[in-house]
Protein backbone atom coordinates (compact mmCIF):
# COMPACT_ATOMS: atom_id res chain seq x y z
CA UNK A 1 0.00 0.00 0.00
CA UNK A 2 1.29 3.53 -0.78
CA UNK A 3 2.30 6.23 1.59
CA UNK A 4 -1.00 7.06 3.31
CA UNK A 5 -0.68 11.08 3.93
CA UNK A 6 2.02 12.95 2.44
CA UNK A 7 4.82 14.85 3.95
CA UNK A 8 2.73 18.02 3.18
CA UNK A 9 -0.30 16.26 4.99
CA UNK A 10 1.53 15.19 8.23
CA UNK A 11 2.16 18.88 8.24
CA UNK A 12 -0.95 20.49 8.36
CA UNK A 13 -2.38 17.86 10.89
CA UNK A 14 0.70 19.09 12.40
CA UNK A 15 -0.05 22.79 12.16
CA UNK A 16 -3.95 21.72 13.26
CA UNK A 17 -2.23 20.30 16.70
CA UNK A 18 -0.13 23.33 17.40
CA UNK A 19 -3.44 25.39 16.85
CA UNK A 20 -4.33 25.85 20.47
CA UNK A 21 -1.16 27.02 21.34
CA UNK A 22 -1.01 30.71 19.76
CA UNK A 23 -2.05 33.34 22.34
CA UNK A 24 -4.98 34.71 20.14
CA UNK A 25 -6.63 31.22 19.83
CA UNK A 26 -9.60 32.41 22.18
CA UNK A 27 -12.66 30.12 23.20
CA UNK A 28 -14.53 31.50 20.78
CA UNK A 29 -11.85 30.67 18.11
CA UNK A 30 -11.39 27.42 19.29
CA UNK A 31 -14.68 26.46 19.18
CA UNK A 32 -14.82 28.11 15.48
CA UNK A 33 -12.16 25.84 14.78
CA UNK A 34 -14.08 22.49 16.15
CA UNK A 35 -16.81 23.30 13.31
CA UNK A 36 -14.99 24.14 11.00
CA UNK A 37 -13.09 20.72 11.27
CA UNK A 38 -16.14 18.84 11.96
CA UNK A 39 -18.34 20.03 8.97
CA UNK A 40 -15.32 19.89 7.14
CA UNK A 41 -15.11 16.10 7.77
CA UNK A 42 -18.60 15.64 7.15
CA UNK A 43 -18.22 17.32 3.84
CA UNK A 44 -15.56 14.44 3.19
CA UNK A 45 -17.61 11.57 4.08
CA UNK A 46 -20.05 12.98 1.59
CA UNK A 47 -17.74 13.38 -1.14
CA UNK A 48 -17.30 9.60 -1.03
CA UNK A 49 -20.83 9.20 -2.63
CA UNK A 50 -20.78 12.32 -4.75
CA UNK A 51 -17.62 13.14 -5.71
CA UNK A 52 -16.45 9.19 -6.26
CA UNK A 53 -19.71 7.83 -6.58
CA UNK A 54 -21.66 9.90 -8.53
CA UNK A 55 -24.44 9.48 -6.22
CA UNK A 56 -26.33 13.03 -4.64
CA UNK A 57 -27.82 12.53 -1.36
CA UNK A 58 -29.81 15.25 0.14
CA UNK A 59 -30.72 13.21 3.37
CA UNK A 60 -27.09 13.60 4.76
CA UNK A 61 -28.69 15.97 7.67
CA UNK A 62 -30.33 13.19 8.98
CA UNK A 63 -27.32 10.73 9.26
CA UNK A 64 -25.81 13.74 11.19
CA UNK A 65 -28.50 14.32 13.35
CA UNK A 66 -29.41 10.79 14.16
CA UNK A 67 -25.43 10.53 15.81
CA UNK A 68 -26.39 13.54 17.76
CA UNK A 69 -29.08 12.12 19.09
CA UNK A 70 -27.30 9.16 20.22
CA UNK A 71 -25.16 10.83 21.79
CA UNK A 72 -27.14 13.41 23.50
CA UNK A 73 -29.93 10.48 24.81
CA UNK A 74 -27.24 8.56 26.19
CA UNK A 75 -25.93 11.66 28.10
CA UNK A 76 -29.40 12.40 29.14
CA UNK A 77 -29.08 9.24 30.73
CA UNK A 78 -25.77 9.77 32.44
CA UNK A 79 -23.80 7.14 30.40
CA UNK A 80 -20.96 9.53 29.86
CA UNK A 81 -18.49 7.34 28.00
CA UNK A 82 -17.93 9.20 24.73
CA UNK A 83 -16.58 5.44 23.34
CA UNK A 84 -20.14 4.30 24.21
CA UNK A 85 -21.98 6.87 22.87
CA UNK A 86 -19.83 7.03 19.54
CA UNK A 87 -20.90 3.02 19.19
CA UNK A 88 -24.11 3.55 19.63
CA UNK A 89 -24.65 6.84 17.36
CA UNK A 90 -22.51 4.27 14.67
CA UNK A 91 -24.99 1.36 15.31
CA UNK A 92 -28.24 3.95 14.82
CA UNK A 93 -26.78 5.38 11.86
CA UNK A 94 -25.82 1.98 9.84
CA UNK A 95 -28.87 0.25 10.24
CA UNK A 96 -30.63 3.75 9.22
CA UNK A 97 -28.38 4.21 6.64
CA UNK A 98 -28.80 0.46 5.25
CA UNK A 99 -32.52 0.99 5.75
CA UNK A 100 -32.40 4.18 3.47
CA UNK A 101 -29.48 3.19 0.65
CA UNK A 102 -31.43 -0.48 0.35
CA UNK A 103 -34.49 1.89 -1.16
CA UNK A 104 -32.66 4.37 -2.69
CA UNK A 105 -30.44 2.20 -4.79
CA UNK A 106 -32.90 0.61 -6.46
CA UNK A 107 -33.60 3.71 -8.12
CA UNK A 108 -31.16 6.41 -9.99
CA UNK A 109 -30.53 9.95 -10.63
CA UNK A 110 -32.60 12.21 -9.40
CA UNK A 111 -34.87 9.53 -7.50
CA UNK A 112 -32.20 8.57 -5.54
CA UNK A 113 -31.47 12.31 -4.23
CA UNK A 114 -35.36 12.50 -3.58
CA UNK A 115 -35.54 8.96 -1.94
CA UNK A 116 -32.73 9.92 0.51
CA UNK A 117 -34.77 13.23 1.06
CA UNK A 118 -37.99 12.00 1.64
CA UNK A 119 -36.42 9.29 4.35
CA UNK A 120 -34.52 12.43 6.10
CA UNK A 121 -37.53 14.72 6.58
CA UNK A 122 -39.56 11.49 8.46
CA UNK A 123 -36.47 11.69 10.57
CA UNK A 124 -36.89 15.26 11.25
CA UNK A 125 -41.00 14.58 11.28
CA UNK A 126 -40.45 12.54 13.76
CA UNK A 127 -38.28 13.82 16.16
CA UNK A 128 -39.89 17.54 15.98
CA UNK A 129 -42.81 16.10 17.36
CA UNK A 130 -41.74 13.21 19.66
CA UNK A 131 -41.84 14.58 23.01
CA UNK A 132 -39.20 11.93 24.43
CA UNK A 133 -36.80 13.65 21.97
CA UNK A 134 -38.02 17.03 23.25
CA UNK A 135 -40.28 18.35 20.48
CA UNK A 136 -39.04 21.00 19.23
CA UNK A 137 -36.38 21.81 21.84
CA UNK A 138 -34.44 18.65 21.26
CA UNK A 139 -32.29 17.31 23.82
CA UNK A 140 -30.89 20.42 25.90
CA UNK A 141 -28.56 20.68 28.84
CA UNK A 142 -26.33 17.85 28.82
CA UNK A 143 -22.81 16.73 30.47
CA UNK A 144 -20.24 16.87 28.71
CA UNK A 145 -18.65 13.05 27.78
CA UNK A 146 -15.78 11.73 28.60
CA UNK A 147 -12.89 10.53 27.10
CA UNK A 148 -12.52 7.94 30.51
CA UNK A 149 -13.55 7.84 33.78
CA UNK A 150 -13.15 11.52 35.02
CA UNK A 151 -11.55 12.47 32.02
CA UNK A 152 -14.38 14.81 30.52
CA UNK A 153 -14.47 16.40 27.26
CA UNK A 154 -15.49 20.02 28.77
CA UNK A 155 -13.16 22.66 27.79
CA UNK A 156 -12.89 23.94 23.85
CA UNK A 157 -8.82 22.57 23.46
CA UNK A 158 -9.77 19.49 24.22
CA UNK A 159 -13.05 18.99 22.01
CA UNK A 160 -10.40 20.76 19.20
CA UNK A 161 -8.02 17.75 20.19
CA UNK A 162 -11.02 15.35 19.68
CA UNK A 163 -11.89 16.69 16.48
CA UNK A 164 -8.88 16.60 14.76
CA UNK A 165 -8.00 13.37 15.89
CA UNK A 166 -11.41 12.61 14.24
CA UNK A 167 -10.52 14.13 10.96
CA UNK A 168 -7.14 12.67 10.69
CA UNK A 169 -8.68 9.28 11.17
CA UNK A 170 -11.32 9.40 8.77
CA UNK A 171 -9.18 11.12 6.01
CA UNK A 172 -6.90 8.67 6.82
CA UNK A 173 -10.04 5.36 6.55
CA UNK A 174 -11.46 7.26 3.03
CA UNK A 175 -8.24 8.11 1.72
CA UNK A 176 -7.74 4.00 1.71
CA UNK A 177 -10.76 3.61 0.56
CA UNK A 178 -10.69 5.85 -2.51
CA UNK A 179 -7.02 4.37 -3.65
CA UNK A 180 -8.57 0.46 -3.11
CA UNK A 181 -10.17 -2.17 -5.32
CA UNK A 182 -13.82 -1.05 -3.89
CA UNK A 183 -12.93 2.84 -4.65
CA UNK A 184 -11.79 1.56 -7.92
CA UNK A 185 -15.30 0.11 -8.23
CA UNK A 186 -17.07 3.19 -7.40
CA UNK A 187 -15.72 5.68 -10.07
CA UNK A 188 -16.48 2.72 -12.43
CA UNK A 189 -20.03 3.20 -11.21
CA UNK A 190 -19.81 6.50 -11.41
CA UNK A 191 -18.97 6.81 -15.02
CA UNK A 192 -20.80 3.89 -16.13
CA UNK A 193 -22.72 1.96 -14.17
CA UNK A 194 -24.56 -0.46 -16.82
CA UNK A 195 -20.89 -1.41 -18.20
CA UNK A 196 -20.12 -1.78 -14.26
CA UNK A 197 -22.38 -4.45 -14.14
CA UNK A 198 -21.62 -6.29 -17.23
CA UNK A 199 -18.29 -6.81 -15.85
CA UNK A 200 -19.57 -8.48 -13.22
CA UNK A 201 -20.14 -6.22 -10.20
CA UNK A 202 -23.14 -5.83 -7.92
CA UNK A 203 -23.79 -2.15 -8.24
CA UNK A 204 -26.37 -1.70 -5.84
CA UNK A 205 -24.35 -3.50 -3.16
CA UNK A 206 -21.51 -1.44 -3.86
CA UNK A 207 -23.84 2.04 -3.57
CA UNK A 208 -25.19 0.51 -0.68
CA UNK A 209 -21.94 -0.38 1.23
CA UNK A 210 -20.47 3.31 0.21
CA UNK A 211 -23.91 5.08 0.97
CA UNK A 212 -23.24 3.10 5.19
CA UNK A 213 -19.67 4.31 5.36
CA UNK A 214 -20.42 7.88 4.38
CA UNK A 215 -23.37 7.54 6.43
CA UNK A 216 -21.16 6.33 9.56
CA UNK A 217 -18.63 8.41 9.18
CA UNK A 218 -21.13 11.38 8.58
CA UNK A 219 -22.66 10.01 12.12
CA UNK A 220 -19.83 9.86 13.85
CA UNK A 221 -19.29 13.09 13.55
CA UNK A 222 -22.82 14.05 14.63
CA UNK A 223 -22.09 12.45 17.88
CA UNK A 224 -19.33 14.69 18.62
CA UNK A 225 -21.78 17.77 18.30
CA UNK A 226 -23.29 17.13 21.44
CA UNK A 227 -20.12 17.39 23.22
CA UNK A 228 -19.74 21.01 21.68
CA UNK A 229 -22.90 22.52 21.59
CA UNK A 230 -24.86 20.24 24.83
CA UNK A 231 -27.85 20.07 23.11
CA UNK A 232 -29.32 17.96 19.82
CA UNK A 233 -32.17 19.92 18.17
CA UNK A 234 -34.36 18.65 15.05
CA UNK A 235 -32.61 21.80 13.76
CA UNK A 236 -29.48 19.31 12.77
CA UNK A 237 -32.11 16.81 10.59
CA UNK A 238 -33.51 19.82 8.70
CA UNK A 239 -32.98 19.58 4.97
CA UNK A 240 -31.40 23.00 4.86
CA UNK A 241 -28.70 21.17 6.69
CA UNK A 242 -28.04 18.72 4.04
CA UNK A 243 -28.03 21.22 1.56
CA UNK A 244 -25.60 23.20 3.48
CA UNK A 245 -23.12 19.73 2.91
CA UNK A 246 -24.08 19.52 -0.89
CA UNK A 247 -22.86 22.85 -0.85
CA UNK A 248 -19.36 22.94 1.32
CA UNK A 249 -18.79 19.81 -1.16
CA UNK A 250 -19.26 21.58 -4.28
CA UNK A 251 -17.47 24.88 -3.12
CA UNK A 252 -14.84 22.35 -2.05
CA UNK A 253 -14.28 20.24 -5.20
CA UNK A 254 -15.90 17.20 -5.83
CA UNK A 255 -13.98 13.57 -5.60
CA UNK A 256 -10.93 15.22 -4.30
CA UNK A 257 -11.38 14.51 -0.04
CA UNK A 258 -9.45 17.31 1.05
CA UNK A 259 -11.22 19.76 -1.09
CA UNK A 260 -14.51 19.33 0.52
CA UNK A 261 -12.53 19.26 4.20
CA UNK A 262 -11.52 23.12 3.08
CA UNK A 263 -15.09 23.97 1.51
CA UNK A 264 -16.64 22.82 5.13
CA UNK A 265 -14.52 25.14 7.13
CA UNK A 266 -14.88 27.62 4.46
CA UNK A 267 -18.17 27.94 4.90
CA UNK A 268 -18.83 27.71 8.50
CA UNK A 269 -16.00 30.57 9.44
CA UNK A 270 -17.28 32.48 6.35
CA UNK A 271 -21.00 32.09 7.92
CA UNK A 272 -20.09 33.26 11.05
CA UNK A 273 -17.11 35.90 10.25
CA UNK A 274 -20.31 37.49 8.33
CA UNK A 275 -23.07 37.14 10.75
CA UNK A 276 -21.14 38.28 13.65
CA UNK A 277 -21.20 42.15 11.30
CA UNK A 278 -24.58 42.24 9.66
CA UNK A 279 -28.04 40.40 9.82
CA UNK A 280 -28.47 40.10 6.33
CA UNK A 281 -25.27 37.90 6.33
CA UNK A 282 -27.20 35.14 4.12
CA UNK A 283 -27.03 37.60 1.19
CA UNK A 284 -23.14 37.45 1.74
CA UNK A 285 -22.53 33.94 1.65
CA UNK A 286 -24.68 33.22 -1.03
CA UNK A 287 -22.94 35.85 -3.05
CA UNK A 288 -20.03 34.46 -2.93
CA UNK A 289 -20.58 30.48 -2.77
CA UNK A 290 -22.40 32.01 -6.67
CA UNK A 291 -19.21 33.57 -7.54
CA UNK A 292 -16.89 30.75 -6.55
CA UNK A 293 -19.19 28.32 -8.60
CA UNK A 294 -18.63 31.06 -11.72
CA UNK A 295 -15.54 31.45 -11.27
CA UNK A 296 -14.48 28.15 -10.05
CA UNK A 297 -16.94 25.13 -10.59
CA UNK A 298 -14.30 22.26 -9.83
CA UNK A 299 -14.36 24.13 -6.10
CA UNK A 300 -11.41 25.63 -4.07
CA UNK A 301 -9.35 22.51 -5.01
CA UNK A 302 -9.96 22.03 -8.52
CA UNK A 303 -9.28 25.87 -9.40
CA UNK A 304 -5.56 25.75 -7.84
CA UNK A 305 -5.53 22.50 -9.73
CA UNK A 306 -6.02 24.25 -12.83
CA UNK A 307 -3.96 27.37 -11.76
CA UNK A 308 -1.26 24.81 -11.34
CA UNK A 309 -2.21 22.74 -14.93
CA UNK A 310 -1.98 26.11 -16.56
CA UNK A 311 1.58 26.91 -14.93
CA UNK A 312 2.99 24.01 -16.33
CA UNK A 313 1.53 22.60 -19.65
CA UNK A 314 -1.86 23.02 -20.93
CA UNK A 315 -4.93 23.04 -18.12
CA UNK A 316 -6.47 19.98 -18.09
CA UNK A 317 -10.25 18.97 -19.72
CA UNK B 1 -28.82 -31.36 -29.33
CA UNK B 2 -25.47 -30.49 -28.10
CA UNK B 3 -23.87 -32.98 -30.45
CA UNK B 4 -20.20 -34.39 -30.30
CA UNK B 5 -18.45 -31.56 -29.19
CA UNK B 6 -19.70 -30.08 -25.55
CA UNK B 7 -21.72 -27.55 -26.14
CA UNK B 8 -20.52 -24.34 -24.27
CA UNK B 9 -23.59 -21.95 -24.63
CA UNK B 10 -27.83 -23.69 -25.59
CA UNK B 11 -30.49 -21.02 -26.81
CA UNK B 12 -33.80 -23.13 -26.08
CA UNK B 13 -36.79 -21.58 -27.91
CA UNK B 14 -35.96 -18.07 -26.59
CA UNK B 15 -38.79 -15.82 -27.41
CA UNK B 16 -38.95 -12.39 -26.22
CA UNK B 17 -41.76 -10.11 -27.08
CA UNK B 18 -41.55 -6.35 -26.53
CA UNK B 19 -45.49 -5.54 -25.93
CA UNK B 20 -46.81 -6.73 -29.58
CA UNK B 21 -44.00 -6.92 -31.24
CA UNK B 22 -42.43 -10.37 -31.46
CA UNK B 23 -38.61 -9.50 -31.30
CA UNK B 24 -37.68 -13.15 -30.88
CA UNK B 25 -39.99 -16.27 -31.72
CA UNK B 26 -38.39 -19.58 -30.39
CA UNK B 27 -34.82 -19.58 -31.32
CA UNK B 28 -32.58 -22.01 -30.95
CA UNK B 29 -29.25 -22.21 -30.92
CA UNK B 30 -25.95 -24.49 -29.93
CA UNK B 31 -22.37 -22.72 -29.61
CA UNK B 32 -19.90 -25.46 -29.25
CA UNK B 33 -17.07 -24.73 -27.17
CA UNK B 34 -13.81 -23.48 -29.03
CA UNK B 35 -16.04 -22.31 -32.05
CA UNK B 36 -16.75 -18.61 -33.73
CA UNK B 37 -20.50 -18.65 -34.15
CA UNK B 38 -22.09 -15.78 -35.85
CA UNK B 39 -25.66 -14.72 -36.23
CA UNK B 40 -26.53 -12.52 -38.59
CA UNK B 41 -29.61 -10.79 -40.21
CA UNK B 42 -31.15 -7.63 -41.60
CA UNK B 43 -32.00 -4.66 -38.88
CA UNK B 44 -34.64 -5.43 -36.93
CA UNK B 45 -34.27 -9.23 -36.82
CA UNK B 46 -33.12 -9.40 -33.09
CA UNK B 47 -29.79 -9.56 -33.17
CA UNK B 48 -29.64 -7.38 -30.13
CA UNK B 49 -32.20 -8.41 -28.68
CA UNK B 50 -31.19 -12.09 -28.37
CA UNK B 51 -27.65 -10.52 -26.93
CA UNK B 52 -29.55 -8.75 -24.22
CA UNK B 53 -31.30 -11.86 -23.16
CA UNK B 54 -28.36 -13.90 -23.16
CA UNK B 55 -26.79 -11.60 -21.42
CA UNK B 56 -29.10 -11.19 -18.82
CA UNK B 57 -30.11 -7.26 -19.72
CA UNK B 58 -33.69 -8.64 -20.67
CA UNK B 59 -35.91 -11.61 -19.27
CA UNK B 60 -36.81 -14.00 -22.35
CA UNK B 61 -40.66 -14.03 -22.54
CA UNK B 62 -40.26 -17.94 -23.13
CA UNK B 63 -37.44 -20.41 -23.43
CA UNK B 64 -34.37 -21.29 -21.38
CA UNK B 65 -30.77 -19.92 -21.64
CA UNK B 66 -27.72 -22.49 -20.76
CA UNK B 67 -24.51 -21.64 -19.94
CA UNK B 68 -21.87 -24.72 -19.43
CA UNK B 69 -24.70 -27.00 -18.80
CA UNK B 70 -26.23 -24.45 -15.97
CA UNK B 71 -29.65 -22.57 -16.42
CA UNK B 72 -28.63 -18.75 -16.62
CA UNK B 73 -32.24 -17.80 -17.90
CA UNK B 74 -33.31 -15.39 -14.88
CA UNK B 75 -29.77 -13.88 -13.83
CA UNK B 76 -28.57 -10.49 -13.74
CA UNK B 77 -25.90 -9.26 -15.86
CA UNK B 78 -23.34 -9.26 -12.86
CA UNK B 79 -23.80 -13.03 -12.04
CA UNK B 80 -23.43 -13.97 -15.77
CA UNK B 81 -20.78 -12.44 -16.16
CA UNK B 82 -19.13 -13.87 -12.96
CA UNK B 83 -19.70 -17.45 -14.79
CA UNK B 84 -17.77 -16.63 -17.39
CA UNK B 85 -19.96 -14.88 -20.05
CA UNK B 86 -18.77 -11.35 -21.19
CA UNK B 87 -20.61 -8.84 -23.69
CA UNK B 88 -19.41 -6.32 -25.65
CA UNK B 89 -21.56 -3.39 -26.37
CA UNK B 90 -22.82 -2.23 -30.08
CA UNK B 91 -22.57 1.26 -29.28
CA UNK B 92 -19.30 2.29 -27.57
CA UNK B 93 -19.83 1.35 -23.61
CA UNK B 94 -16.89 2.26 -21.41
CA UNK B 95 -15.79 4.25 -18.89
CA UNK B 96 -15.21 7.86 -20.20
CA UNK B 97 -13.71 9.81 -17.80
CA UNK B 98 -10.96 7.82 -16.42
CA UNK B 99 -7.66 6.49 -18.28
CA UNK B 100 -7.45 4.15 -20.66
CA UNK B 101 -5.37 2.19 -18.25
CA UNK B 102 -7.88 2.71 -15.23
CA UNK B 103 -10.60 1.64 -17.81
CA UNK B 104 -9.13 -1.88 -17.69
CA UNK B 105 -8.01 -2.27 -14.48
CA UNK B 106 -11.21 -1.85 -13.06
CA UNK B 107 -12.55 -4.48 -15.45
CA UNK B 108 -9.41 -6.88 -14.35
CA UNK B 109 -10.00 -6.61 -10.56
CA UNK B 110 -13.86 -8.03 -10.93
CA UNK B 111 -12.46 -11.47 -11.26
CA UNK B 112 -9.72 -11.22 -8.71
CA UNK B 113 -10.46 -13.74 -5.44
CA UNK B 114 -10.82 -10.28 -2.75
CA UNK B 115 -13.53 -9.18 -5.29
CA UNK B 116 -16.83 -8.03 -3.07
CA UNK B 117 -15.31 -9.38 -0.04
CA UNK B 118 -14.61 -6.73 3.10
CA UNK B 119 -10.65 -7.18 2.31
CA UNK B 120 -11.50 -5.00 -0.89
CA UNK B 121 -12.20 -2.44 0.99
CA UNK B 122 -8.03 -1.63 1.98
CA UNK B 123 -6.21 -3.96 -0.95
CA UNK B 124 -5.75 -3.02 -4.25
CA UNK B 125 -5.56 -6.30 -6.44
CA UNK B 126 -2.62 -6.63 -9.06
CA UNK B 127 -3.68 -7.12 -12.19
CA UNK B 128 -0.53 -5.00 -14.32
CA UNK B 129 0.53 -7.73 -16.16
CA UNK B 130 -2.97 -8.72 -17.65
CA UNK B 131 -3.99 -5.29 -18.14
CA UNK B 132 -1.04 -4.41 -19.97
CA UNK B 133 -1.10 -7.71 -21.78
CA UNK B 134 -4.45 -6.94 -23.15
CA UNK B 135 -3.26 -3.12 -23.68
CA UNK B 136 -0.62 -4.31 -25.98
CA UNK B 137 -2.26 -7.15 -27.65
CA UNK B 138 -4.69 -4.11 -29.05
CA UNK B 139 -2.16 -1.45 -29.64
CA UNK B 140 -3.25 0.77 -26.87
CA UNK B 141 0.02 0.36 -24.70
CA UNK B 142 0.91 3.85 -25.68
CA UNK B 143 -2.48 5.34 -24.76
CA UNK B 144 -2.54 3.65 -21.56
CA UNK B 145 -3.06 7.37 -19.64
CA UNK B 146 -4.79 8.77 -21.84
CA UNK B 147 -8.67 9.57 -20.72
CA UNK B 148 -10.76 7.00 -22.55
CA UNK B 149 -13.38 9.66 -24.25
CA UNK B 150 -10.45 11.27 -25.77
CA UNK B 151 -9.55 7.91 -28.08
CA UNK B 152 -10.46 7.73 -31.29
CA UNK B 153 -13.31 5.79 -32.48
CA UNK B 154 -11.37 2.71 -33.44
CA UNK B 155 -9.30 2.47 -30.08
CA UNK B 156 -12.83 2.94 -28.62
CA UNK B 157 -14.00 -0.22 -30.14
CA UNK B 158 -10.89 -1.90 -29.21
CA UNK B 159 -11.19 -0.63 -25.51
CA UNK B 160 -14.70 -2.09 -25.64
CA UNK B 161 -13.14 -5.55 -26.09
CA UNK B 162 -10.50 -5.27 -23.65
CA UNK B 163 -13.10 -4.32 -21.04
CA UNK B 164 -15.13 -7.81 -21.52
CA UNK B 165 -11.27 -9.77 -22.32
CA UNK B 166 -10.31 -8.16 -18.51
CA UNK B 167 -13.10 -10.35 -16.79
CA UNK B 168 -11.28 -13.84 -18.26
CA UNK B 169 -14.44 -14.66 -19.67
CA UNK B 170 -14.76 -18.62 -21.44
CA UNK B 171 -17.62 -17.02 -23.81
CA UNK B 172 -17.13 -13.73 -25.88
CA UNK B 173 -20.19 -12.23 -26.82
CA UNK B 174 -19.23 -9.63 -29.82
CA UNK B 175 -22.24 -7.20 -30.88
CA UNK B 176 -20.92 -5.90 -34.15
CA UNK B 177 -17.55 -5.49 -33.12
CA UNK B 178 -16.33 -3.62 -35.99
CA UNK B 179 -19.10 -0.76 -36.51
CA UNK B 180 -18.14 2.05 -38.08
CA UNK B 181 -14.82 1.26 -38.55
CA UNK B 182 -13.26 1.73 -41.98
CA UNK B 183 -12.65 -1.17 -44.31
CA UNK B 184 -9.12 -1.26 -43.64
CA UNK B 185 -9.68 -1.24 -39.76
CA UNK B 186 -12.64 -3.40 -39.77
CA UNK B 187 -9.93 -6.22 -41.51
CA UNK B 188 -7.39 -5.22 -39.04
CA UNK B 189 -10.17 -6.10 -36.23
CA UNK B 190 -11.22 -9.27 -37.75
CA UNK B 191 -7.87 -10.89 -37.91
CA UNK B 192 -7.12 -9.40 -34.31
CA UNK B 193 -10.21 -10.87 -32.62
CA UNK B 194 -9.75 -14.59 -34.44
CA UNK B 195 -6.05 -14.20 -33.69
CA UNK B 196 -6.94 -13.57 -29.91
CA UNK B 197 -10.07 -15.94 -29.88
CA UNK B 198 -7.36 -18.58 -30.97
CA UNK B 199 -4.59 -18.17 -28.62
CA UNK B 200 -6.68 -17.81 -25.46
CA UNK B 201 -8.73 -21.06 -26.17
CA UNK B 202 -12.00 -18.61 -26.24
CA UNK B 203 -15.46 -19.61 -27.34
CA UNK B 204 -16.74 -16.41 -29.53
CA UNK B 205 -20.42 -15.63 -30.28
CA UNK B 206 -20.70 -12.77 -32.62
CA UNK B 207 -23.09 -10.69 -34.05
CA UNK B 208 -22.02 -8.82 -37.49
CA UNK B 209 -23.35 -6.69 -40.11
CA UNK B 210 -20.39 -6.85 -42.74
CA UNK B 211 -20.78 -9.89 -44.35
CA UNK B 212 -16.73 -9.95 -45.37
CA UNK B 213 -15.60 -10.09 -41.73
CA UNK B 214 -18.58 -12.71 -40.84
CA UNK B 215 -17.41 -15.04 -44.03
CA UNK B 216 -13.75 -15.49 -42.84
CA UNK B 217 -14.13 -15.40 -39.54
CA UNK B 218 -16.78 -18.02 -38.18
CA UNK B 219 -17.13 -21.30 -37.84
CA UNK B 220 -20.81 -21.25 -38.09
CA UNK B 221 -23.16 -18.97 -38.77
CA UNK B 222 -26.80 -18.62 -37.97
CA UNK B 223 -29.54 -16.15 -40.02
CA UNK B 224 -32.11 -14.53 -38.14
CA UNK B 225 -35.27 -12.57 -39.83
CA UNK B 226 -38.25 -11.36 -38.11
CA UNK B 227 -36.94 -13.04 -34.73
CA UNK B 228 -36.92 -16.23 -36.29
CA UNK B 229 -33.73 -18.66 -37.24
CA UNK B 230 -34.39 -19.39 -40.75
CA UNK B 231 -31.01 -21.01 -41.26
CA UNK B 232 -27.51 -22.28 -39.56
CA UNK B 233 -24.87 -24.03 -40.79
CA UNK B 234 -21.27 -23.10 -42.19
CA UNK B 235 -20.60 -20.21 -44.04
CA UNK B 236 -20.55 -21.88 -47.67
CA UNK B 237 -23.69 -23.40 -47.24
CA UNK B 238 -25.16 -20.13 -45.94
CA UNK B 239 -23.87 -18.10 -48.49
CA UNK B 240 -25.76 -20.83 -51.01
CA UNK B 241 -28.78 -21.13 -49.12
CA UNK B 242 -32.15 -20.00 -50.90
CA UNK B 243 -33.79 -18.90 -48.35
CA UNK B 244 -31.00 -16.29 -47.18
CA UNK B 245 -30.60 -14.65 -49.88
CA UNK B 246 -33.75 -13.81 -50.41
CA UNK B 247 -34.58 -12.31 -47.01
CA UNK B 248 -31.32 -10.91 -46.62
CA UNK B 249 -28.35 -11.21 -49.07
CA UNK B 250 -30.43 -10.17 -51.69
CA UNK B 251 -32.23 -7.19 -50.01
CA UNK B 252 -29.14 -5.77 -48.16
CA UNK B 253 -28.18 -3.03 -50.66
CA UNK B 254 -28.51 -0.36 -47.93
Amino acid sequence: MSKLLSWRGWLVFAALAALPLFPWMSKYYMLLAFDALLFGAVAMSLDLLMGYTGLVSFGHAAFFGLGAYATAVLLERGVLSLWLCLGFAAVVVGVYALTVSYFATSRRGIYFALLTLIFAEVVYTVFRYTQAFGGSDGIQGLPSPELAPGFALDSPARLYYLVVAYLLLAYLACRVIVRSHFGQVLVAIRENEDRARFLGYNVQRYKMAVCLISAVLTGLAGALYPGRSAYATPDLLHWSVSGEFLIMVMIGGLGTLVGPILGGAFFIILQEKVSSYVQWYNIVVGLVLVLIVLFAPRGLLGFRQAMRGRAGREAPG
Amino acid sequence: MSGQATAMLEVEGVSKNFGALAALAGVSLTVRAGEVFSVIGPNGAGKSTLFNVISGLHLPSAGHIIFKGEEITDLGPEVINRRGLAKTFQITNIFPGISVYDNVRVAAQSCVSISGRLTSLWRLPDVEGPVVELLGAFGLAARRDELAQNLSHGEQRYLEICLALATEPALLLLDEPTAGMTPGETKEATALIRGIARSRRLTVLLIEHDMSVVMGISDRIAVLHFGQKIAEGPPAAIRNDPQVIDAYLGGAED
